[in-house]
C-alpha cells in the first residue's frame, strides 16, 4: 500500500483546534488512511491505492475537517478571472508518437501570501509520490511545477530535435545540449527512453523560448523552479492518456485548493483548434447516487438527512433527486467512477461491525468437485502406500529442467530468479528436487503427492493447460521397474480400469526401462527407473523408481466429467 | 512399497542362549551366597577364564546377570628390582667396592666395580644424602656411617615386595618404583549374580528344543503345542520404521474446504495459466494497472493464447471504454477512458489471484442463486520472504442473488472466523479493482495481534454485467497461507512447501 510521511503541523493545521494522537488513530481507523508511524512531528500514513489524496497534508486536512465536522461538504476549487484570458498550451503534433496527452492548471496564492516553504516541500514530496503511484514511474504520466510569473505563455509542447535543445537543468549551473544531458544526467539515464525518440526529445517551452522542462525528466533552472515566495504556479502534467493526466494533474491541486490557492484554466491547443479548455481539470464532476443503488449494496435504508450528513463528513456535497442524489466529486477523487463508488463513501463513513453481518438469503448446499474428490482417493492411495507426502512447488527451477534433458517445459517470460524459472509439465521435476534435499535422511525413501502441471497446448485459451498428476519415486537399495509399473497398476486396480504399458523412451529414465501406460489408447501414466547420472548429480545412492499417473486424463475414463 | 518393508521383522528378536550361557545362568542360579569371582565359577564348571568372561558379558547384556567389580593393587619387581634382589643395590655394592678399596674409591676405580653409570650415580646420591660418604672425590667412606652388616630400608622393602608381604613402607616403595626397582599391580576382580530377569528366565530342558518364529509349517501341523517358545529379548533394538502422514498443509486446506462445503460453497478450479482477459481485464482492471506490468505479473515465452468469444470481448472493452454494453443505451460507467486493446486480452500470463475462476464460473452460469469457493495456487512477481511467496495459495469465494449486499459480506467473515476458532473481528475499509465497496475483515490472533484475513467488497457493476449477472455479488479472496501459518503454529510462508522427509515421513529421522 502506498505510504508517505507526513508532517503533522501541517495536517492539523488545517483544523479549528488540535487533535491528540489517539483521536487522529481513531478517526483515521475507519477510513481508507491508516496511521502506521509517528516521530515528532512526522507522521507516516499508508492509504488504499485509491486515495491517493490522503498521502498530501492537504488532502488529508481536508479529510480530517469533515470528519470532526470543521467543515463538510465538496471543497469547491474558486476560479480566478484571468483578465487576459486563459493560458494556453499549443500541442504540437510530433508529440503523438511518444506522449501525447497534457494538461495543466494555474494556481494562485490568496491575497498577501505566497508559496512558503513548508507549502513547496509537500507540493514537491506530493508530486514524486505521484510519479511513482499514478504516474506508474513517470512513464503513464509526470507532473511539472512552473513559476509563472517568470514565464511568458503561452507554452508550447514539442519534440525537437537535440540539436535545437539546450537548456540549464534544475539541477545545475551551466547550459547543457541535450544530447549531453541525454547521454550524463542520472534522471535523463533513469527515464529518458519516456521522452526522447531517437535524436529528438520532448520540450515544454514559453513564448520566448525558455525551456520549463524536458518531460518526463527535469525541469530547466530558469523557468522551471519554483521558489519560495511564488504566488503564480502552472501545474501540469504530460502523459500517455488525457485520463491520466487530468487525473494526476487533479490529486496534486488538493496540496494548493486545501490551502485556499485559486486556479486558472490552461486551455490546451493544437493546430489552432482548442481541444480542451482547462477547465475540466479542476470542476467538479457530478456523480450519480442512485437511491436503489446505495441500499442494494448497504443492505439498509439510509434517511436522506444521513446520506447527505455522511457524504458532507467525507467532503462530499449532495444534491437530491427524485432518485437519489447528484454527488460533486472535486478532481482530487478520481475513484469516484460511478454510484458504486459514492455509495462506499456513505457505507464506510462509520464503521462496519460484525454483528452488522447477515447470511445470505437462500440456502444452498455445497460440494466438492467430483475431479477433486476423486484426486483427494488418489492422494490418500498412495499415503496408504506409505508414500510421504511433500507439498511442492509448480514453479521448478532451471536446473531441474535441464537434469532431465527432456524438452523443456514453459519457461517463465520474466522469472524473479533461476528458482522459478519454469511451469513444471511432470511432478518427478520437483519430486527430484526433493530426493535431492533428503540425502541425508536415511533409505529408503518414498514420496508421493498429486498436484497440478501446467502443459504447452495450442488449443488451450491461454497455450497452457492446467492438469494434475499423482507422482511417485521410490528410493532405496532394490527399487526398479516393477516396483512403478506395480504402483501404477495397484492405482489403477483401486478405480477398476485396466491398463496396458509400451515401451518408451521418457527423459531422465534409463533407456529401456520406462514406460508409457495407456488405457483404452488414451496415454494415463509414465513411469520407470530413474537414469543413474540423474542420480549422481542429485547425490541419491540408491535406485530410484518413478511412477506418474494423468488424473486429468484418468478422470473422463472413469465417467467423470470436468465440472468446470 | 511402504519404507517399512525393508529390513523388517517378523517381531522382537528372540532370546536364545547357547550352551555355555545356558550353564552359566544355571550355574549363577545355582549360587544362594554371595556374588561368585569368575575365577571361582570357572573352576566350578570347568570353563578357561577367558570363554567364561566372554559367556558372562553376553549373559548381561541379555539383563540376564550382574556384575560388582572389586579392585585391588600390589607390589611387584621389576626385572631391575629382581636383579637388585640378585645381586644387591647399586648402593650396597657400592659400598662392598669402598670396603675393597680401603674406604676409598677414585673415579676411575669406581667405573671399575661392576656399576653402570646411572647406577654409579643413583648409588653416591643416595649414600651421601644418608651421610655415608664425606664430601668431593675420591669418594670416602665416612667413619663410623657405613652399615656394612645391617640392611639398608631400602634392602628391607626389596625383600619384602619380593616375598609378599603386607604392610610395606610407603614412602620407600614410591621411591624404589620411581627407580624403576618395582611396580605397582592393580587388578580388578568381578563377581557375578543371576538377574531377576534371568532368574525367571524359564529354561527348557534343552535350547533345541525350544521353537523359534512362529512358522506356517508349525501352525499347520501343529508342532508348536509339542515344544515351549524361544523366549525374544523384548529391548533389542528393532528396524526403523518410517511411514507416511498427510502433509500438514493440504490436510489442512481440506479441513477449509470442509467448512466451504459446510457453509454451501460449491467448488471450482481454473487454469493456473490464465489469459490477461481473464486474470485482468474481465475484472475491470485497467489495462495499464501497475499490477500487471512486467514486475508484478509472470508472462511466459513461446506460448500464444487465444481471445474469450468475441461478444464477451465486446461487452468487456465496451466496460472498458466507458461505452454502452452492445444492445445497451448508456455506459455502466466512465470506463477507464482510452481504448481498450483486445490484442492484451489474448496474452497468457500466470493466474495472479483466484478471481478469474469466479470471472469463470459467473460467465458459464450466470443464473443466480450461486455460491462458489475456489481454492487453489497462484502467482506474482514477488521477493520471497517470510510473509510473501512468488507461489501462495488463495481462497476464492462468491455468493451472488438477489438482495446480496456488503451485510453478508461482514456476514460470511464472520462464519469464517467462527469455522476457524477466532472470536474476534473487525473490519476496515479497502480497495480492490474489481470490487465495490471494499472491505478487509481483521481478525485478532493471540500473538500477531490484528491482522488482515478476510478481504473482499461486492464486485463492481463493470464486472458483473459484461458477464451477464444482474445480481450483486459478493466476493473474497483469503491469501490461505497467511491464515495457515496462524493455524499451524509456522512463521515463514516457505514452510508450507514441504520436502522434509524427516516431518512427512513422521517419527523423525
Amino acid at each position: 500500500m502506498p505510504q508517505s510521511e507526513l508532517r503533522r503541523d501541517r495536517v492539523l493545521e488545517m483544523l479549528p483546534q488540535p487533535i491528540s494522537s489517539a483521536a487522529l488513530e481513531e478517526i483515521l481507523s475507519i477510513s481508507k488512511a491508516e496511521l502506521v508511524g509517528q516521530d515528532g512531528d512526522q507522521i507516516t500514513v499508508s492509504v488504499t491505492p485509491d486515495r491517493l489524496d490522503l498521502l498530501s497534508e492537504g488532502g488529508l486536512g481536508l479529510y480530517l475537517q469533515g470528519a470532526t465536522e470543521a467543515a463538510k461538504g465538496t471543497l469547491r476549487v474558486r476560479e480566478l478571472e484571468e483578465p487576459a484570458g486563459a493560458l494556453s498550451i499549443d500541442v504540437d503534433p510530433s508529440v503523438a508518437a511518444l506522449r501525447p496527452a497534457i494538461a495543466g492548471v494555474v494556481v494562485v496564492a490568496p491575497p498577501g501570501r505566497g508559496l512558503d516553504a513548508g507549502h513547496l516541500e509537500e507540493a514537491v514530496r506530493f508530486q514524486e509520490l505521484l510519479h511513482a503511484t499514478v504516474g506508474r514511474g513517470r512513464r503513464a504520466a509526470s507532473l511539472g511545477i512552473y513559476p509563472i510569473e517568470r514565464l511568458v505563455p503561452p507554452f508550447r509542447y514539442a519534440l525537437e530535435a537535440f540539436d535545437d535543445v539546450r537548456f540549464v537543468p534544475l539541477d545545475g549551473s551551466e547550459e547543457v545540449t541535450a544530447e549531453r544531458f541525454f547521454s550524463e544526467h542520472p534522471l535523463a539515464q533513469q527515464y529518458g527512453s519516456f521522452g526522447r525518440l531517437d535524436r529528438r526529445c520532448l520540450t515544454l517551452r514559453d513564448s520566448r523560448g525558455l525551456i520549463l522542462s524536458l518531460p518526463p525528466i527535469l525541469n530547466g533552472r530558469t523557468g522551471g523552479e519554483a521558489r519560495i515566495g511564488d504566488r503564480r504556479l502552472l501545474l501540469e502534467s504530460t502523459g500517455l492518456s488525457e485520463r491520466t493526466v487530468r487525473e494526476i494533474v487533479g490529486l496534486l491541486l488538493v496540496t494548493f485548493a486545501s490551502r485556499g490557492w485559486t486556479v486558472a484554466p490552461v486551455e490546451i491547443r493544437a493546430g489552432g483548434a482548442t481541444l480542451s479548455d482547462g477547465r475540466s481539470v479542476y470542476s467538479s464532476r457530478s456523480v450519480d447516487l442512485p437511491s436503489e443503488t446505495l441500499r442494494s449494496l448497504a443492505g439498509r435504508s439510509y434517511p436522506a438527512s444521513e446520506v447527505e450528513h455522511r457524504l458532507a463528513r467525507s467532503r462530499l456535497s449532495a444534491r437530491p433527486h427524485s432518485g437519489g442524489w447528484a454527488v460533486e466529486a472535486p478532481p482530487w477523487r478520481p475513484d469516484l467512477l460511478t454510484g458504486v463508488d459514492v455509495a462506499e463513501d456513505v457505507i464506510l463513513s462509520s464503521a462496519l461491525e460484525p454483528r452488522d453481518g447477515l447470511l445470505p438469503p437462500s440456502a444452498s448446499r455445497g460440494r466438492r468437485r467430483p475431479e477433486t474428490v476423486f484426486r483427494r482417493r488418489v492422494a490418500t492411495t498412495l499415503l496408504g502406500l506409505g508414500l510421504a507426502a511433500p507439498y511442492t512447488s509448480v514453479l521448478v527451477s532451471e536446473s531441474a529442467v535441464t537434469r532431465l534433458r527432456g524438452a523443456p517445459p514453459i519457461r517463465l517470460r520474466n522469472p524473479p530468479s533461476q528458482e522459478f524459472a519454469f511451469l513444471r509439465d511432470r511432478l518427478l521435476l520437483s519430486h527430484l528436487e526433493v530426493l535431492a534435499h533428503n540425502t541425508r535422511n536415511g533409505y529408503p525413501q518414498s514420496i508421493g503427492e498429486v498436484g497440478p502441471v501446467v502443459v504447452a497446448d495450442t488449443a488451450a485459451e491461454s497455450g497452457g493447460r492446467t492438469r494434475y498428476r499423482a507422482g511417485a519415486l521410490i528410493a532405496r537399495e532394490s527399487a526398479g521397474f516393477a516396483d512403478a509399473a506395480a504402483l501404477v497398476e495397484y492405482v489403477l486396480r483401486t478405480v477398476d480400469i485396466v491398463s496396458v504399458r509400451e515401451s518408451a523412451e521418457l527423459p531422465g529414465t534409463i533407456p529401456g526401462r520406462a514406460a508409457r501406460v495407456r488405457v483404452a489408447g488414451d496415454l494415463v501414466a509414465e513411469l520407470g527407473e530413474v537414469h543413474p547420472q540423474v542420480l549422481s548429480e542429485i547425490g541419491v545412492p540408491v535406485p530410484v523408481a518413478w511412477a506418474e499417473l494423468d488424473l486429468t486424463a484418468l478422470y473422463p475414463l472413469l465417467g467423470g466429467r470436468d465440472s468446470d | 512399497m511402504p519404507d517399512a518393508s525393508e529390513g523388517a521383522s517378523d517381531g522382537a528378536a528372540p532370546l536364545t542362549l547357547s550352551g555355555p550361557e545356558r550353564s552359566v545362568l544355571l550355574a549363577l542360579r545355582a549360587n544362594d551366597g554371595p556374588a561368585i569371582a569368575e575365577e571361582e565359577l570357572g573352576t566350578h564348571l570347568g570353563l578357561p577364564l577367558d570363554q567364561l568372561r566372554g559367556t558372562l558379558q553376553r549373559l548381561r547384556a541379555k539383563h540376564l546377570a550382574t556384575a560388582e567389580e572389586e579392585h585391588e593393587a600390589s607390589l611387584e619387581l621389576t626385572p631391575r628390582g629382581e636383579e637388585a634382589v640378585r645381586r644387591g643395590l647399586p648402593e650396597r655394592r657400592f659400598l662392598a667396592a669402598l670396603e675393597t678399596h680401603g674406604g676409598v674409591l677414585t673415579p676411575d676405580d669406581a667405573g671399575t666395580i661392576g656399576l653402570d653409570e646411572e647406577e654409579r650415580s643413583a648409588a653416591v646420591g643416595i649414600l651421601r644424602r644418608r651421610g655415608f660418604l664425606e664430601p668431593g672425590v675420591p669418594f670416602r667412606l665416612r667413619s663410623g656411617g657405613a652399615p656394612t652388616d645391617s640392611l639398608l630400608p631400602e634392602e628391607i622393602v626389596l625383600k619384602q615386595v619380593a616375598g609378599e608381604e603386607e604392610d610395606i613402607d610407603e614412602a620407600i616403595s614410591a621411591a624404589l618404583e620411581r627407580r624403576g626397582l618395582v611396580r605397582t599391580e592393580r587388578r580388578s576382580t568381578r563377581r557375578w549374580s543371576v538377574s531377576e530377569e534371568g532368574r525367571r528366565l524359564p529354561l527348557a530342558a534343552s535350547d533345541a528344543e525350544a521353537l523359534g518364529a512362529l512358522t506356517p509349517t508349525l501352525l499347520t501341523s501343529g508342532a508348536w503345542k509339542e515344544r515351549p517358545f524361544r523366549p525374544y529379548d523384548v529391548r533389542a533394538a528393532v528396524p526403523f520404521l518410517t511411514g507416511a502422514r498427510p502433509n500438514r498443509y493440504a490436510a489442512w486446506l481440506e479441513e477449509f474446504e470442509e467448512i466451504l462445503v459446510g457453509l454451501g460453497f460449491e467448488q471450482a478450479e481454473g487454469p493456473l495459466l490464465e489469459t490477461e482477459f481473464w486474470n485482468n481485464d474481465v475484472l475491470f482492471m485497467p489495462q495499464d494497472h501497475p499490477a500487471r506490468s512486467i514486475h508484478d505479473a509472470l508472462s511466459v515465452e513461446r506460448v500464444e493464447g487465444h481471445p474469450p468469444p468475441a461478444d464477451l470481448l465486446a461487452r468487456v472493452a465496451a466496460a472498458h471504454e466507458g461505452r454502452p454494453l452492445p444492445g445497451e443505451s448508456s455506459p455502466i460507467g466512465p470506463g477507464w477512458g482510452g481504448a481498450y486493446d483486445p490484442a492484451v486480452a489474448a496474452r497468457p500470463v500466470l493466474r495472479s489471484q483466484t478471481t478469474p475462476v469466479s470471472a469463470r464460473f459467473l460467465a458459464r452460469r450466470p443464473t443466480p442463486p450461486f455460491r462458489m469457493f475456489s481454492l487453489d495456487r497462484n502467482f506474482r512477481r514477488e521477493e520471497v520472504d517470510a510473509r510473501h511467496g512468488i507461489e501462495f495459495t488463495q481462497c476464492e469465494g462468491i455468493v451472488g442473488e438477489e438482495g446480496i449486499t456488503i451485510r453478508h459480506l461482514v456476514g460470511m467473515f464472520g462464519a469464517l472466523a467462527e469455522a476457524i476458532g477466532i472470536r474476534e473481528l473487525k473490519i476496515r475499509p479497502s480497495y480492490f479493482p474489481f470490487t465495490e465497496p471494499s472491505i478487509e475483515g481483521y481478525v485478532r490472533h493471540p500473538r500477531l495481534g490484528w491482522i488482515e484475513i478476510f478481504p473482499g467488497g461486492i464486485f463492481r457493476p463493470e464486472v458483473c454485467r459484461p458477464l451477464g449477472v444482474e445480481v450483486p455479488v459478493a466476493a473474497w479472496g483469503i491469501g490461505i497461507g497467511r491464515l495457515a501459518l496462524v493455524a499451524l503454529g509456522l512463521n515463514d510462508l516457505r514452510e508450507l512447501f514441504d520436502d522434509d522427509l524427516g516431518r512427512l515421513r513422521g517419527g523423525g529421522t
